[in-house]
């Protein structure tokens, strides 16, 4: 379970002060999936990076599992982004030399998995995101943006994640292939009880997730789900809104 | 894929700038080695120099040298008195002789010539009784020695003599050092044993060996006593290797005075008390007793300056070091700026600092290595020349004084060439000088390499624990 509490970011930029997120706060069980909407600058890759522990808020916590973020030593924080967090960036953010396994290992290998372990699930799941076997071994920056953008979410996968962190996975993909990213990001949730948060503009994405938000002006609101059956609807979740 | 395999494929990202890096690394580096082998070798040859020549006194009796002047013999208890001198490491006593062939002793004695003193071979400086032996010398006359012997004779007969064959010289020692203090290179056979008891055994001059047919376990005699040959020397010159030693007690019971030394050779501990251990010497002994000279006094200017090139060679050996590690740091601090959204991207998903710093130190040694590799060959060819280079740009002035050092440094009795045996030191402050060999030996490259990876060690580290300041958040800047 992560518990967001009243997460502020602010930035100066000369003398003025923009605030992308401005009181945030929400709850999410463990195995949901979730989308964030919102328009572009609107703050959404700066929530995600709150969430993943990359960057640190101006005030407000997040609280996984218990244990609060705010507090944490960096170290500890690094051992959360590799143990629990699986990031999937908005542009990628490959090692453009290394191979698209190699890229996959990257993680598994900062957390000891041996050798033979690691090069066997890699190659599984670039499978998994339909990355043709033939260019398992190819450098980042021989593939195309799509077939990119499925190396990154196999990274993020690598270390059997506790919680996705996923911006715009699905910006680069053609529909079917964007379809078949949906239906196992989908099934990681259902089947690994894994808590996956979207960030999309892909309306289709968003309305198979549990739970709809949508970032506006700083804040979060939660719109009612439609497909996915038995999620909470009509519910607000902005806290932040009487603090103007 | 490793941290090492990830930092060997970074160290080769970028192929033409890591070849430029490379090239400008293995310039530093083969000019670091070259000055380190440089200066090993100049070290090597001033301590050469240090530990032989350079801080010898010779001591003779006041106003004698060699065969030739007057004075009072020195004595044993002046040897005890040199050695309590301080700094003085060790003194060493010697009894020269002077021998001619029996053979032709007894011919020339037939046709009236005297042998003694005042006729030809005489001891003239009253050091020593002519001896015979069985020995012919090795070098002839020849113009010099003919010239020499002509005006080295005085006395009753005063005419012209005939062309006869030179003396020879046996000395007496109290260790196994020639006369000028250098330690003997033997070629064959052993030392005589302990230096201070009398005994049978004898060290040939290769060429006097050669000239008389003798080999090691072969005999000759010096008036009616058989001696062994137990060994040959090489001295490095002719007249030197016209030479034999014998232990310093026979020589004295040889010439039958037990209780006189020709001369002594006095070891200083080093080259900086050398001046003061030679006052003090001549102060312990009474300069109206004995003569304390430095034979090898223009060596002094010699190792000095080479001393001088030593240090500027392990400076600029330093200094290219320092340079090396320079290149690396900013090569480093260049490197992880510009690859500072990848080490967002590598601390974002989780990569310790630790790891990202040693993942850009190896990447550093693996430059290095490559700079070493070629720096190595570079130095290897380089070295001889940079050396010599040094030497002869420095010592150009005192090679000279040592050349005119030569003629005059003979203080020689009648002889068919120049000096004392062993003359070589004497004259050859030039060629000690020249004979500075750098040759790149595996074991001063290998600890010059382990001077560049400290040093590269040193310079990649600093930029290695920047990399623990950037924050994963520079994963979302853009390039
Ligand atoms: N380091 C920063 N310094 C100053 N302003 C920043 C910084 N990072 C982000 N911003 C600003 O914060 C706002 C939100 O940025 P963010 O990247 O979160 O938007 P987004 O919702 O992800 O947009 P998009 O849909 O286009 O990706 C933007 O106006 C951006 O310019
Ligand atoms: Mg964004």
């Amino acid at each position: 379970m992560i518990e967001v509490k009243n997460l502020v970011r602010t930035f100066k930029t000369g003398d003025r002060t923009i605030k992308p997120v401005n009181g945030v706060s929400f709850e999410l069980e463990e195995g949901t999936l979730a989308s964030i909407v919102g328009k572009s600058g609107s703050g959404k890759s700066t929530l995600l990076s709150l969430l993943g522990a990359l960057d640190k808020p101006t005030s407000g916590d997040v609280v996984v599992n218990g244990v609060s973020l705010a507090g944490m030593p960096d170290g500890k924080l690094t051992e959360y982004r590799r143990r629990d967090i699986g990031f999937v960036f908005q542009q990628f953010n490959l090692i453009p030399n290394l191979s698209a396994l190699d890229n996959v290992m990257l993680p598994m290998e900062f957390a000891g998995v041996r050798k033979p372990m690691r090069d066997q699930r890699a190659r599984e799941l670039l499978q998994q995101v339909q990355l043709d076997p033939e260019k398992h071994g190819r450098r980042i920056n021989r593939l195309s943006g799509g077939e990119q953008q499925r190396v990154a979410i196999a990274r993020a996968l690598a270390n059997e994640p506790k919680l996705i962190l996923a911006d715009e996975p699905t910006g680069n993909l053609d529909e079917q292939t964007g379809e078949h990213i949906i239906e196992l990001l989908s099934s990681l949730s259902r089947d690994h009880n894994t808590t996956i948060l979207v960030v999309t503009h892909d309306r289709q994405l968003a309305n198979k997730t549990d739970r709809r938000f949508r970032l506006q002006q700083g804040r979060l609101t939660e719109e009612p789900a439609r497909d996915r059956a038995g999620a909470a609807a009509g519910v607000e979740a902005g806290v932040g809104t009487a603090a103007v | 894929m490793s941290v090492l395999a990830r930092s060997v494929g970074n160290a080769f990202r970028n192929k033409v700038r890591s070849a430029a890096v490379v090239a400008v690394l293995a310039v530093a580096i083969g000019l670091a080695l070259a000055m380190l082998v440089a200066n090993q070798a100049v070290g090597a040859k001033v301590q050469e120099l240090n530990a032989s020549v350079g801080t010898v006194l010779t001591v003779n009796p006041a106003g004698g040298q060699g065969f030739e002047g007057g004075g009072e013999p020195l004595t044993p208890a002046q040897a005890a008195r040199a050695a309590g001198v301080p700094n003085v490491t060790a003194v060493v006593g010697t009894k020269a002789l002077r021998l001619r062939n029996a053979t032709e002793a007894a011919a020339q004695t037939a046709a009236g010539q005297t042998g003694g003193p005042g006729g030809g071979f005489g001891g003239p400086g009253g050091q020593s009784a002519t001896l015979t032996t069985s020995l012919t010398v090795a070098v002839d006359a020849g113009t010099l020695g003919n010239r020499n012997q002509e005006t080295g004779t005085t006395g009753a007969t005063g005419t012209t003599q005939p062309v006869r064959s030179l003396p020879l010289t046996a000395t007496g020692i109290g260790a196994e050092v020639d006369s000028t203090g250098k330690a003997l290179e033997l070629t064959e056979g052993t030392g005589l044993g302990d230096y201070t008891v009398s005994s049978t055994k004898a060290l040939l001059g290769t060429t006097l060996a050669e000239k008389n047919n003798l080999a090691v376990g072969s005999t000759f005699t010096i008036n009616s006593t058989t001696f062994t040959v137990v060994g040959l020397f090489d001295a490095g010159t002719a007249f030197g290797n016209n030479a034999l030693y014998v232990t310093l007690p026979a020589a004295q019971a040889l010439a039958e005075l037990p209780d006189e030394l020709s001369t002594m050779i006095v070891t200083v501990n080093s080259m900086e008390n050398v001046d003061a251990a030679k006052s003090a010497l001549q102060e312990a002994l009474g300069s109206d007793k004995a003569d304390v000279t430095q034979g090898q006094r223009n060596l002094e200017t010699a190792v000095s300056s080479l001393d001088s090139v030593k240090n500027i060679s392990f400076v600029a050996f330093v200094a290219a070091l320092g340079t090396a590690g320079l290149i690396i740091l900013l090569i480093m601090v260049m490197l992880v700026r510009e690859r500072r959204r990848e080490i967002g991207v590598l601390k974002a998903i989780g990569a310790r600092n630790r790891t990202i710093g040693l993942q850009f130190v190896l990447e550093a040694l693996v430059l290095v290595a490559l700079g070493s590799a070629v720096g190595a060959a570079i130095a290897s060819f380089a070295s001889g020349g940079i050396a010599s280079a040094l030497v002869s740009s420095n010592t150009s002035t005192t090679a000279v004084a040592g050349r005119g050092a030569g003629v005059p440094g003979g203080t020689g009795f009648p002889g068919g060439g120049a000096g004392l045996p062993g003359g070589g030191p004497l004259g050859g402050a030039s060629q000690l000088l020249t004979s500075v060999t750098a040759s790149a030996s595996p074991g001063v490259i290998a600890a010059g390499i382990a001077a560049v990876f400290g040093v590269a060690i040193i310079g990649a580290l600093v930029p290695a624990l920047l990399t623990a300041r950037i924050r994963p958040i520079e994963v979302l800047r853009g390039e």
